[in-house]
């Protein structure tokens, strides 16, 4: 980025909001299309009632409730980015930590979706909420689902006002080079900044406060999510790891979603020169850290169901070893504790097709771990007699692929109408324009021509 | 060569009685920030008054010679904070008290489940304050732009807005000009 100008950086990422091609039109129809069938299937679903569903007792939390948990675990890793590493002045994150927020609040959006399908009312989710009413009603503040309530959307609240904070610099760029009706909803949503100094300094500490206070939602939101299953005394959610082992899942497979995107963003858009193979590499590296944090986890998991001498809970542990859902499991272990171990050679972590298959690969790990957790430990629980198991009918799959076409609907538009790397930002990391280097730059181009022409002339003689 | 525009006519044109003591503004327009850092310098010996610096990134160089006091945001965030972990266990607790649900001969109010009602309210709190300061204080919500602003000023020009009065005009710009401006604009009266 060293070439880069303050000018050229406007050009360079406003460049990407230009017209798109006509492929790009073609695949926001196919995702609209995926997004119409899965509300189809919900509508279906709401219509004819759960049990066009996969339900079967005694597992009644089904895969609306692993999509939940996965897609809150793809939320984090993008305020890991944007705000840990701000705090850590981690320069490597400034090219990605734009396109990791929005992932972040569509993550969470799309999470928040699946208690509403999950529900058989889902009318009356509002129920949920602490507000005076008739019924003289409250929510138990002692429930882990109001918990769980109260945390993702502050998350979400959190997580956008935190991206629009960093946005509304970038959207007076825009809003100076444009025209017509998109000059006056730029120039709305950039609440008439002007970049003064006045608006910079307090920018900045708002943005550091932001960041400060983001960071501890990393840890408490998705502590919260798991603790819906810690909180209950079946064999498999009744541990206490389940907080920090729910923590490093998200955040590794929050990472392995920021490859899956950034990678062929960066691809199609061009910006090799913004965002480096550098920067990729570090996100590797933290996966592999991730990665061995997993990796231990399932180990720990293993050994203290064993050690704790509960018949219950080392039962349903050899159960996910060798019993019915025994290929997630091994699938799981495969995907997230041993494909990150590639990421030692160096050769791997910087090759474009094995970062891009590696992160494919624990994002499936990932999903089959929710799985594996949830539906696995439901489905053999205390008394056997009432031991089944669950298989995903289309409803949920549909439901489940439609979850997947919205998110990827939601990052195109994204990064068709908004700048998908901070230009602000950018800037920030360039060395300013300064009229003693220029003078340096123009007194060593005038030396280098009288150098050559010296040489020619000495040849010539 | 310097480009001066003149966005206003002088006041002696259509008020006679006008107080050449009437204060005006200058805009300088710069390339480089090294220029801006000096013309600063030179403006506060000069003790001229500095309205509005513009850049188009935020740079520790001009906050430093602006001299600026550490930001009010901080104030406001906690502010924020303290009311909303008030707001969220008082809620809770509130909730509890007049809808009992007696499990277990557990307490009514248990504070452990609280501090997680505590800690969220308290964050998402402070967050709205400190994001609302930010907008308060910034002057930003604004229906048009200053008549100062300069497109440039979101690309890779800094600018300089510098209140004087009609007979310091000429230093002023001389200051100005000097320093490297590429281009020095009269606003018109404050």
């Amino acid at each position: 980025m060293e070439n880069f100008s303050y000018l050229s950086v406007n050009q360079k990422i406003l460049g990407t909001l230009s017209r798109p091609r006509k492929i790009y039109y073609f695949v926001i129809a196919l995702l609209i299309l995926g997004v119409l069938c899965g509300a189809a299937c919900w509508a279906y679903q709401i219509t004819m009632g759960l049990g066009v569903a996969g339900y079967v007792h005694p597992v009644f939390w089904i895969i609306y409730l692993v999509n939940f948990v996965f897609w809150i675990g793809i939320a984090h890793s993008g305020t890991l980015i944007s705000a840990i590493l701000y705090l850590f002045r981690a320069k490597w994150r400034t090219a990605i930590a734009r396109s990791a927020e929005a992932m972040t609040i569509f993550a969470v959006m799309i999470a928040a979706l699946f208690p509403l399908i999950h529900l058989g009312r889902p009318w009356i989710f509002y129920w949920l909420i602490p507000y005076p009413n008739q019924r003289t009603l409250w929510p138990n503040f002692q429930s882990p689902l109001v918990f769980d309530f109260l945390a993702v959307s502050t998350y979400f609240t959190v997580s956008l006002l935190f991206w629009y904070v960093g946005l509304i610099p970038d959207l007076a760029v825009i809003r100076d080079r444009a025209n017509g009706i998109r000059q006056r909803i730029y120039g709305f949503l950039s609440l008439g900044w002007i970049g003064s100094h006045n608006q910079w300094h307090h920018y900045g500490t708002t943005y550091l406060l932001l960041a400060g206070l983001a960071t501890p939602l990393v840890v408490s939101v998705h502590s919260v999510v798991s603790w819906d299953f810690a909180f209950c005394v079946i064999p498999g959610y009744h541990s206490t790891i389940f907080a920090p082992y729910f923590v490093a899942g998200a955040i590794h497979s929050g990472l392995a979603m920021v490859l899956t995107l950034l990678i062929p963003l960066r691809t199609i858009l061009r910006f090799e020169e913004i965002i480096t193979i550098k920067d990729l590499e570090s996100i590797a590296k933290t996966l592999l850290l991730t990665g061995l944090f997993v990796g231990y986890s399932y180990i720990v998991e293993q050994f203290m169901s064993w050690y704790g001498g509960n018949r219950f809970e080392h039962d349903i542990f050899i159960f996910r070893v060798i019993g019915h859902y025994s290929f997630m499991f091994w699938l799981m272990v495969l995907c997230n504790a041993i494909a990150p171990l590639f990421f030692f050679l160096k050769k791997v972590r910087t090759n474009l097709k094995s970062l891009f298959g590696i992160a494919i690969i624990i994002n499936i790990g990932m999903w089959t771990e929710r799985f594996v957790i949830i539906i696995g430990s439901m489905a053999q629980d205390f008394i056997p007699y009432q031991w089944d198991f669950y298989s995903p009918k289309w409803v949920e799959i549909t439901i489940t692929v439609g979850s997947f076409c919205l998110f990827f609907l939601l990052f195109l538009l994204f990064v068709k109408l908004l700048p998908s790397v901070s230009i602000a930002e950018i800037k920030e990391n360039l060395n300013p324009p300064m009229r003693r280097q220029q003078v340096k730059n123009q007194s060593y181009i005038a030396s280098e021509h009288s150098k050559k022409a010296v040489g020619y002339v000495g040849r010539t003689l | 060569m310097i480009k001066v525009w003149k966005h206003t006519q002088p006041p002696f044109q259509y008020n006679i009685k006008a107080n050449m003591k009437d204060k005006q503004q200058l805009l300088g327009i710069f390339a480089y920030l090294d220029d801006l850092l000096n013309v600063l310098k030179a403006l506060k010996e000069a003790n001229q008054p500095i309205e509005t610096v513009y850049s188009p990134v935020r740079r520790d160089e001009i906050q430093e010679a602006m001299g600026l006091k550490p930001s009010a945001v901080r104030f406001f965030t906690l502010v924020g904070g303290v009311l909303g972990g008030i707001a969220g266990v008082s809620l809770a607790s509130y909730a509890h008290l007049r809808w009992n649900l007696i499990t277990s001969g557990k307490p009514i109010l248990a504070w452990i489940p609280f501090v997680v009602v505590f800690f969220e309210s308290l964050i998402l709190i402070s967050v709205l304050f400190s994001v609302a300061s930010m907008v308060l204080k910034g002057r930003m919500l604004r229906k048009r732009l200053p008549i100062a602003y300069d497109t440039r000023f979101t690309q890779d020009r800094f600018g300089i807005l510098v209140s004087c009065t009609w007979d310091e005009i000429g230093k002023v710009s001389k200051i100005l000009e000097e320093s490297g401006a590429e281009e020095v604009h009269e606003i018109g009266q404050s």
